[in-house]
């Protein structure tokens, strides 16, 4: 058993206890290693400034074996652990500026400089993609998808893309080269074989290397929170509204790290990132991987998992009405074993979920739809890109035929119109009973009363869901 | 290619100091600032207790605390923490101390308070109604109005509402204050007003200026929000570091920056138009009413400069514009980029845009129609200033013809005939921004010059760095004058025990002041070192004094007028340079030399050597200020500008039938800026305030609760643009204009006039909404900002009301 947290930063191996674990690691960089260079501005992960690239050695996956941008102010330091980190303090070589660096001086994609080093730091990580890939030309659209996470206020974005563009990527030496040795593959290698137990006062942490010592440990703390990415608990605790105390996470446990696909069928571990699913999605259900490019920022996708977004069970979130859709099952354990829970039966209230006490979710699954089907994924939010919500929908249908006129099944659900991912089971019904389309309008409005909010009013979410409805069907055919 | 800003090379790496950079000191501590969460109350009853007992926690501050708790900037109406009564949720009621941020960040939420509630004002209409007001309103009238209107052939009534901005600094408000020796405090503060920051902490701790400095190295980012509303956070840090002892150090959370700390204005504005039967306007009646939260603030100076810009770029013969300053129980607004500028142009745009739509013509027919012009008349403000060196006329028409107007416009009305899942609009609006603070005595400052005899120089100045490279500017300007190279100077941090009596970095005339400055106390050394130049040429190599100075074997050079008083940066200059020759000396490429003796060129280093050694100075001081300005605000005539800075924008929209989502496709833009010092800042500039404009008319949405608390205070809820919002063409260009000889080298300031040219989004909005059957009579009413659901709404009311 570890009782300490290892990583390597900037080239230099950190080993650190309860106290420095507990902190956020942007915070640890600033006022603990005097680190400066990441600035903290919203400490919610939704503007990039803090942004750090990290390596983590134990999942090799082909879009993810690289040093890749994440929010350092979301970042539990713990869960860094076995991580290799490169912080834009080091980036500059022997007083050389990296290409990143020169391009954007030369660009003039640096105002005020604040957030700044957050854009150097998300342009080298699409830099280390791209080296890994062997492809050495930047286009204005992976220009700016790689900067979807970072927000600026000075420059209008457009120098900075300029800036990305002109990268010359073959004079780029890759950070593995420079951060990344044997020996630290070696350590961080060996140090993954270890479960992790933090303690102190004020901080508790546990990471142990099977299921079994989680479930025991959820046993003998009913107080414990999982942690998987924090992409939200670290929000609730940077905003004060909660204080994480005592933590259990399962990044030791390397069965969950695995996706399995097969022709009809997908699995996927609790630990797989949105990163990691987009590429594994993108020829088996292109809608998917589309939807999840509209879906939080590339720093939340590098380190937030798919189940924890179906496990918080927000009313907004994203993913949900889309497995609703696809009907997904969750996969659990608990003290008495595992068990099978359908979505549809898994969202019980707001933020409440059929997890009994002491239960972990290992898996989701679902059936890759077949070819008489269609399915799409709608958002709305009041920005494209980087939003939560105002309204999802999801709707899948089965058709008979080929013809696509006659409806075998269909699943409809919802996000942001209820306590709730909601699916619409009775609009489902009437469009099987009858496929007509005004008339399933009337049920679909009955089955939701949405709240108005910051986002958007009761009246637009109606509105938006409509239009999402017909839309579909007016997108994919059918009888009307 | 123009220099990169002058720190971009330590930007990138993370290497620039920020306030909240500076090393932790062992004895420092850490704020938190308790606020309202209620409009308008009385303070019942306020109990530390618990908070006091929290782990970490030193001390709890209150109003009481200050020696004097009132500030503002135009009025001193606001206190620094509130004591007895509260006047907007978010407004500071105490400070809670202690040993770390989160210790107190923790304790905050164990202060107990209770309120007795008051009628609060909530919204102008409100304020309307109750007649809350700040100030009397204010006229600025020309002609006949009334009966002119009566007599016009057409006339058009409407309003417009347009809500606030947040500024969305990166860098929250912040400030550490150091305690030093004899009861001194130095502040360090991310401020666009290092001189009212001195001035605000000096009051409120019953200490004189001469015992405070505020020193401001970089701002991340400022647009107006730190112009007055850094002050009060600089206070509150002094005061902890004066009673404990210990510097102290206040770095807002994003969240609690947004909720306390004030907005741009919003503005209903309602107008009266009367025209010809070409769209040609005859009269216009405006009333304008901001919104200026609980305080006054600059509110009142926002007010005034939106009604100099209510006719924006459009000669309006019968003109009267009434703006009154209404008081509420939100945030105390204060300025931002355009300081009240958008809404009068937004205002102005609409109207034309009003005027096009009755009349079935091409809105950019109805600008050209009504532009100022010089022909006929038509070029005197409704304030009585003459639009100088106008070229809004060739703007719009470059502009037209660079981004194929017409076609694209025959384009949209085909597309939105047959596209069943988009509409689209096209708009072309224009800017004329006046530059100069409307409060003449704010157009002043200095700057201090410095060589050291290795021949580096240090520059200091009034204005503060925020992003937009003032600084980069003036060394290039001073360097320039002196014939260097660039990173032969350093701007130094601003620092009020240098330059006292500043105004703000703001008004988008950093450059125009502090760069004149700057360049007149170079040339009060450039002239000392032209003469030693010329004199040396007479003197054999081995006789200067680098060779003798030691032994005092030789004379000194004696100079016959070592002064310069002159206050015009472009006075004694080739205006094609802008550079100013004396002695017939030149300083060009690190050398200084006659045109007749080019065999006898002095490397500047060495000159600067043989001025040392004959006690010739090589710093100087000098004042500058902006000359003409004569605008009265009482009777609302006059010179109010020394100049405007013009441009013309052209953007394409496309809207989702489905949602109402916008998406700018294209936008050209055509801007005259004299004669740029670094292009490539300007362009910068251009870029940034038009995607910051563009937030504000589309997805920036302040959404408060009903105490008038703010619940988007975060980039979670309050959306400003994304990278892929940006448009997805974005073309930008200078117009060529070598004749604005009233400014510093030719030159026209940059920082705010782009930012009204997003207006052209909002206006590209509604003419997209006009193709439909809806409003084929009337003008759409959108609001700015138009959100997706407000256009949305706009496309299909009664689908909306029929969920309400």
């Amino acid at each position: 058993m570890r009782n300490k947290i290892v990583f390597y930063l900037n080239g230099n191996r950190k080993e650190v206890g309860a106290r420095e674990a507990s902190m956020m690691f942007a915070e640890y960089l600033r006022y603990d290693q005097g680190l400066t260079g990441t600035k903290i501005v919203c400490a919610e992960g939704d503007c990039g400034a803090c942004s750090v690239l990290r390596y983590f050695p134990h999942v090799k996956g082909t879009d993810t074996n690289n040093y890749l941008p994440i929010n350092s102010c979301i970042t539990l330091v713990a869960q860094l652990d076995g991580s290799s980190i490169v912080t834009v303090d080091a980036l500059k070589k022997n007083n050389e500026l990296h290409e990143t660096q020169k391009a954007m001086v030369e660009c003039h994609g640096s105002q005020c400089g604040f957030c700044t080093p957050g854009f150097v730091m998300a342009i080298t990580g699409m830099v280390e993609e791209k080296l890994a890939k062997k492809d050495f030309k930047i286009d204005e659209q992976e220009a700016k998808n790689c900067m979807t996470g970072n927000l600026c206020r000075c420059t209008g974005y457009q120098p900075i893309v300029n800036a990305a563009m002109s990268i010359d990527l073959e004079k780029c030496e890759g950070l593995k080269e420079r951060f990344y040795s044997e020996r630290q593959e070696v350590e961080l290698t060996k140090i993954f074989s270890e479960s992790v137990l933090l303690e102190s006062d004020e901080f508790f942490y546990f990471a142990p290397k099977t299921l079994k010592e989680a479930l025991n440990y959820l046993k003998d703390f009913p107080d414990t929170k999982i942690v998987a990415s924090a992409t939200d608990l670290g929000v609730v605790h940077n905003k004060r509204k909660a204080h994480l105390t005592r933590l259990l996470s399962l990044h030791l446990v390397s069965e969950l790290y695995k996706v399995e696909i097969s022709e009809t069928e997908v699995k996927l571990g609790a630990r797989v990132t949105h990163t990691e699913f987009r590429h594994s999605m993108k020829d088996k259900l292109p809608e998917f991987a589309n939807y999840l490019d509209i879906f939080a920022s590339p720093q939340i996708k590098n380190i937030g998992t798919v189940i924890g977004n179906i496990a918080n069970a927000s009313p907004v979130g994203d993913t949900p009405p889309a497995f609703l859709a696809l009907d997904a099952t969750v996969n659990v354990v608990g003290p008495k074993g595992e068990r099978e829970i359908p979505i549809s039966k898994f969202f019980l209230a707001y933020r409440k979920t059929a997890l009994e006490h002491g239960e972990i979710i290992t898996t989701v699954k679902f059936k890759l739809p077949s070819k008489n089907s269609s399915i799409k994924f709608y958002k709305n939010s009041n920005r494209k890109d980087l939003d939560i919500s105002a309204v999802n929908l999801a709707i899948r249908v089965e058709w008979k035929d080929e013809s696509k006129k006659e409806i075998q099944d269909i699943m409809i659900a919802a996000g942001g119109v209820a306590a709730t991912p909601l699916r619409l089971i009775q609009t489902e019904t009437a469009l099987k009973i009858n496929f007509d389309i005004e008339a399933a309008v009337t049920t679909l409005h009955s089955e939701f009363t949405p709240l108005s909010d910051v986002r958007a009013t009761s009246a637009y979410r109606h509105v938006l869901v409509e239009n999402f409805f017909r839309r579909f069907f007016a997108e994919v055919g059918g009888v009307q | 290619m123009s220099l990169p800003h002058d720190y971009a090379h330590t930007h990138v790496c993370g290497e620039s100091e920020f306030v909240d950079d500076r090393p932790i000191m062992k004895n420092e501590l850490f704020c938190d600032i308790f606020f309202s969460s209620r409009a308008h109350a009385l303070i019942k009853h306020v109990d530390f207790t618990e908070a006091l007992k929290m782990p970490g926690v030193v001390e709890i501050f209150t109003g009481r605390d200050f020696h004097d708790n009132m500030w503002g900037t135009i009025f001193r109406d606001q206190p620094l923490l509130a004591i007895d009564k509260v006047n907007y949720a978010g407004e500071g009621i105490a400070i809670v101390v202690a040993e770390t941020l989160e210790a107190a960040q923790r304790a905050k939420h164990k202060i107990i308070i209770e309120y007795t509630d008051l009628e609060a004002v909530l919204s102008i209409q409100d304020a309307k109604k109750k007649g809350s007001f700040i100030m009397e309103s204010r006229k600025i009238e020309r002609g006949d109005v009334d009966e002119q209107l009566k007599a016009a052939p057409h006339t058009i009534e409407g309003s417009i509402i347009m809500q606030g901005h947040d500024h969305f600094y990166l860098e929250s408000q912040v400030s550490i204050a150091y305690p030093l020796e004899d009861g001194q405090i130095e502040v360090h503060s991310s401020s666009q007003h290092p001189t009212e920051t001195q001035h605000v902490v000096a009051h409120a701790l019953g200490l004189s200026a001469k015992d405070v400095v505020c020193q401001v190295k970089r701002m991340g980012g400022g647009f107006g929000g730190k112009e007055s509303q850094a002050a009060p956070f600089a206070a509150m840090a002094a005061l902890a570091a004066m009673k404990l002892k210990r510097p102290v150090r206040i770095c807002l959370t994003k969240d609690d920056d947004m909720i306390m700390t004030g907005k741009r204005n919003p503005f209903e504005n309602e107008y009266k138009v009367g025209f010809d039967k070409d769209g040609r306007i005859l009269a216009m009646d405006l009333k304008l009413f901001s919104d200026a939260g609980a305080y006054a603030d600059l509110s009142t100076s926002i007010m005034e400069r939106a009604m100099l810009h209510s006719d924006n770029s459009y000669f309006i013969p019968h003109m009267r514009v009434v703006g009154q300053v209404c008081k509420t129980n939100h945030h105390s607004h204060t300025a931002f980029r355009g300081f009240g500028g958008p809404k009068g142009v937004a205002t102005a745009e609409k109207i034309i845009e009003e005027i096009a739509h009755y009349l079935k013509k091409d809105a950019v027919e109805i600008r050209k129609l009504n532009l100022y012009s010089e022909m006929g008349g038509r070029n005197l403000t409704h304030y009585g200033q003459l639009v100088k060196n106008n070229c809004l006329e060739r703007l719009v028409t470059e502009l037209e013809s660079k981004c194929d107007y017409k076609k694209r416009r025959m384009e949209i009305i085909q597309h939105n005939k047959e596209n069943k899942e988009s509409i689209r609009g096209i708009s072309l609006t224009t800017v004329k921004f006046g530059i100069s603070f409307t409060t003449r005595f704010l157009n002043q400052g200095n700057a201090m010059v410095i060589i050291h005899n290795d021949g580096s120089l240090q520059i200091a100045t009034g204005a503060t760095e925020m992003g937009q490279g003032v600084n980069a500017r003036i060394s290039e300007m001073v360097t320039g004058e002196l014939g260097l190279p660039r990173d032969a100077a350093r701007v130094m941090p601003t620092r009020t025990d240098k330059n006292a009596n500043t105004s703000p970095t703001a008004a988008s005339s950093g450059t125009d002041i502090n760069g004149a400055a700057a360049l007149l106390a170079t040339r009060k050394i450039k002239k000392r070192l032209s003469e030693l130049a010329l004199k040396l040429l007479d003197i054999p190599k081995e006789k200067w004094a680098s060779k003798t100075a030691g032994l005092g074997t030789q004379p000194e050079v004696e100079l016959s007028d070592p002064y310069l008083n002159e206050n015009d940066p472009n006075a004694g200059t080739d205006w094609e340079s802008g550079i100013a020759t004396y002695f017939d000396i030149h300083f060009k490429d690190g050398s200084v030399f006659h045109p007749e003796h080019l065999d006898k060129k002095i490397e500047f280093k060495y000159l600067i050597l043989e001025a040392y050694l004959n006690r010739v100075s090589l710093s100087d001081y000098a004042f500058y200020k902006i000359p003409g300005i004569e605008f009265n605000k009482l009777t609302g005539q006059g010179d109010a500008f020394l100049y405007f800075t013009n441009g013309a924008a052209c953007s394409e929209v496309n809207i989702n039938r489905d949602t109402g989502e916008i998406k700018v496709l294209r936008t050209d833009i055509l801007m005259d800026l004299g004669r740029s010092v670094n292009e490539d800042l300007d362009l910068g500039q251009i870029s940034g305030a038009f995607i910051q404009g563009m937030g504000w008319v589309t997805t920036e949405n302040l959404f408060y609760n009903d105490q008038g608390l703010l619940l988007s205070h975060a980039p979670s809820t309050y959306k400003i643009p994304n990278v892929q919002d940006v448009p997805r063409e974005f073309n930008i260009e200078l117009l060529e204009n070598d004749e604005n000889y009233a400014n510093v080298r030719g030159t026209k300031a940059v920082g705010e006039p782009p930012l009204l040219l997003a207006i052209s989004v909002w206006t590209a909005v509604n003419h997209a909404l006009t193709f439909l059957p809806r409003y084929q009579a009337e003008f759409p009413s959108v609001r700015i900002p138009a959100t997706s659901e407000n256009v949305l709404r706009a496309m299909i009311p009664e689908r909306f009301k029929a969920w309400e």
